[in-house]
């Protein structure tokens, strides 16, 4: 595998005016391989958001460096490469949509690229089909569900021809259909793509999905390993101010009772298979 | 009775191409001091009914009676609190005060008046007065915000506090502490508690009683532990089921003769190690 994203020693820090300044990032050394699948999990304030916009450009580093694909982030040069190969999802579905339909929207990226019309084409019906939308592709986006437009929000990226989707809590405003929606989508362009994914979410159970679970704790990272690992340290994830995926918590508590259970116990089957 | 909803229709955009009928011939009643949680997917009503409890729309057909009065003839005004997802959305004011003491002043209260309540509407919601009433509340962290717009409805002394996705957006901690400051202010008195929320684990812990609404329609009407743990009503209309109930089925279908009317991770945890002492003890 090679990597795909690499920080070393990145720092960030906010200034606000006259009211002094915030170490949002103190020293983050990440590398993630292209084609994995990492969730990131973190209390309200503990960086997350502040590291996801650094992989796409939208800040730079106040010290250390951020590489994407080989592309250092800081050499201007390297800005609309970036961009491109690394498409932004945020949470909230409706800030994010700009034109009248559906199709309109994810040519929207490839159009500005300069991309010939016969394959803005192409790429805008690909990307409607491998998200599922094809079907509404002439509606205007407010029609649609929260789970929908966070489908053309994604199929605008892949029109880009991304290789990375970094997801700032995408599905925190949706309901649990359009949850499910987006989040077989994200698993699947993971496994038949090769999209390297970075999902960000406050949901431990989603996180619980993934290949590995990245845990930051007020600009540093905390845990970092497969969530079997991360998920299943109780008292710690409490004592990051997380919540406990039900399983590990009912895991947790059968072994202090004297129960014994295999330690990476995170879903319903893993559970049941652990006790029958 | 606080509120009869009887008959309740409401069509948008009538007689045009996005005609879309809400809400459908919905009956419901609550209590004066009732908690009751309004579930279902995107687009099932939950919005166009809890504006109707706030007296914001005007039924199609039907009506909407609170204390027995006709909320289209005579508006329920202050009685009705109701904070949208985001209410720190709508916070304006320079200091924590002057933005909790808004409502009260244009009640046209006297200056202590308005102090005590500022006080009280503060401590409701877990932040401490003295510490926190001249801070600006952009300089607050989300949650702080989040009680502070919390405080401001209160300070009104609605008889009904309806929440929308009153957690949508907050890290686990600051859930796990609005959800605490919730249920200590429902146990405190009359005030209901109406809340709007996807999150089923958690409307367990909040709520008596949930209605579930499923494409303009009541489907279900029921205390919390029987609508949680009724898997096929609760898949039939795209919600999810919480993991602890859908474990205890699981368990069960493979004989292990556990309840499934269980809710939560500390329920299932008690129940499992009841069975499994028991079959210990058998063998």
């Amino acid at each position: 595998m090679a990597p795909f994203i690499v920080t070393q020693d990145l720092k960030h820090v906010y200034h606000l005016d006259g009211a002094g300044q915030i170490e949002a990032l103190r020293g983050i050394n990440l590398t993630v391989q292209r084609g994995e699948f990492v969730a990131m999990v973190g209390a309200n304030g503990s960086g997350k958001s502040t590291l996801a916009k650094h992989l796409n450009v939208l800040l730079l580093p106040t010290s250390g460096a951020v590489w994407v694909d080989g592309l250092l982030t800081s050499d201007p040069r390297n800005l609309w490469p970036i961009r491109q190969k690394v498409g932004m999802v945020f949470q909230n579905p409706d800030n994010q949509l700009v034109a009248t339909t559906v199709e309109e929207d994810v040519a929207f990226g490839p159009e500005n690229l300069g991309v010939p019309p016969r394959e803005i084409r192409q790429r805008v019906d690909e990307a409607l089909a491998t998200v599922g939308l094809l079907e509404v592709r002439l509606h205007p986006p407010h029609r649609l569900s929260g789970g929908q437009k966070q489908l053309v929000a994604i199929a605008g990226a892949l029109a880009m021809r991304s290789q990375c989707l970094v997801l700032d809590e995408p599905t925190s405003m949706l309901d649990p259909l359009g949850r499910r929606q987006v989040l077989s989508t994200l698993r699947r362009l993971n496994a038949e793509e090769g999209l390297t994914i970075l999902l960000i979410t406050q949901s431990m159970a989603e996180a619980a999905t993934t290949q590995r679970a990245i845990v930051l704790e007020d600009g540093r990272i905390a845990l970092d390993g497969p969530p079997g690992e991360v998920f299943t340290q109780v008292e710690r994830l409490r004592a990051l101010r997380l919540d406990v995926p039900p399983m590990a918590e009912i895991a947790h508590e059968l072994r202090r009772r004297g129960m014994p259970l295999p330690r990476a116990i995170l879903s319903v089957e893993e559970m049941v298979r652990a006790l029958c | 009775m606080l509120i009869r909803v009887e008959g309740l229709t409401h069509v948008y955009a009538p007689s045009t191409p996005f005609e879309r009928t809400a809400l459908r011939d919905v009956n419901l009643e609550i209590e004066a001091g009732e908690s009751v949680g309004i579930v279902g997917p995107t687009g099932s009503g939950k919005s166009t009914l809890v504006a109707h409890l706030a007296g914001l729309l005007t039924p199609t057909a039907g009506r909407v009676l609170m204390d027995g009065v006709d909320i289209s003839h005579e508006r329920p005004g202050t009685r009705v609190g109701l904070a949208f997802q985001t209410p720190e959305d709508q916070i304006f004011e320079q200091t924590v005060f002057r933005e909790v003491a808004f409502g009260p002043r244009n009640l046209g209260l006297t200056a202590s008046e308005i102090e005590e309540r500022v006080d009280w509407a503060l401590e409701m919601v877990g932040l401490d007065p003295a510490v926190i009433r001249d801070r600006v509340p952009f300089t607050l962290s989300g949650g702080e915000m989040r009680r502070v717009a919390l405080a401001s409805i209160l300070a009104m002394r609605p008889v009904i506090l309806i929440l929308d996705e009153p957690t949508a957006g907050q890290d686990p901690q600051s859930r796990r502490e609005l959800l605490a400051r919730l249920r200590a202010l429902h146990a405190q008195g009359d005030l209901a508690l109406i809340v709007v929320s996807h999150a089923m684990e958690e409307i367990a812990r909040l709520v008596e009683r949930i209605v579930v609404l499923n494409e303009g329609q009541l489907v279900a009407n029921a205390p919390t532990r029987q609508v949680l743990s009724d898997a096929e009503l609760l898949r039939s209309v795209g919600l999810d089921v919480p993991e602890p109930t859908a474990l205890m089925r699981a368990l069960h279908r493979r004989g292990l003769p556990v309840r499934t009317d269980v809710i939560s991770a500390a329920e299932a945890a008690a129940e499992i190690a009841r069975v499994h002492l028991l079959e210990e003890a058998a063998r």
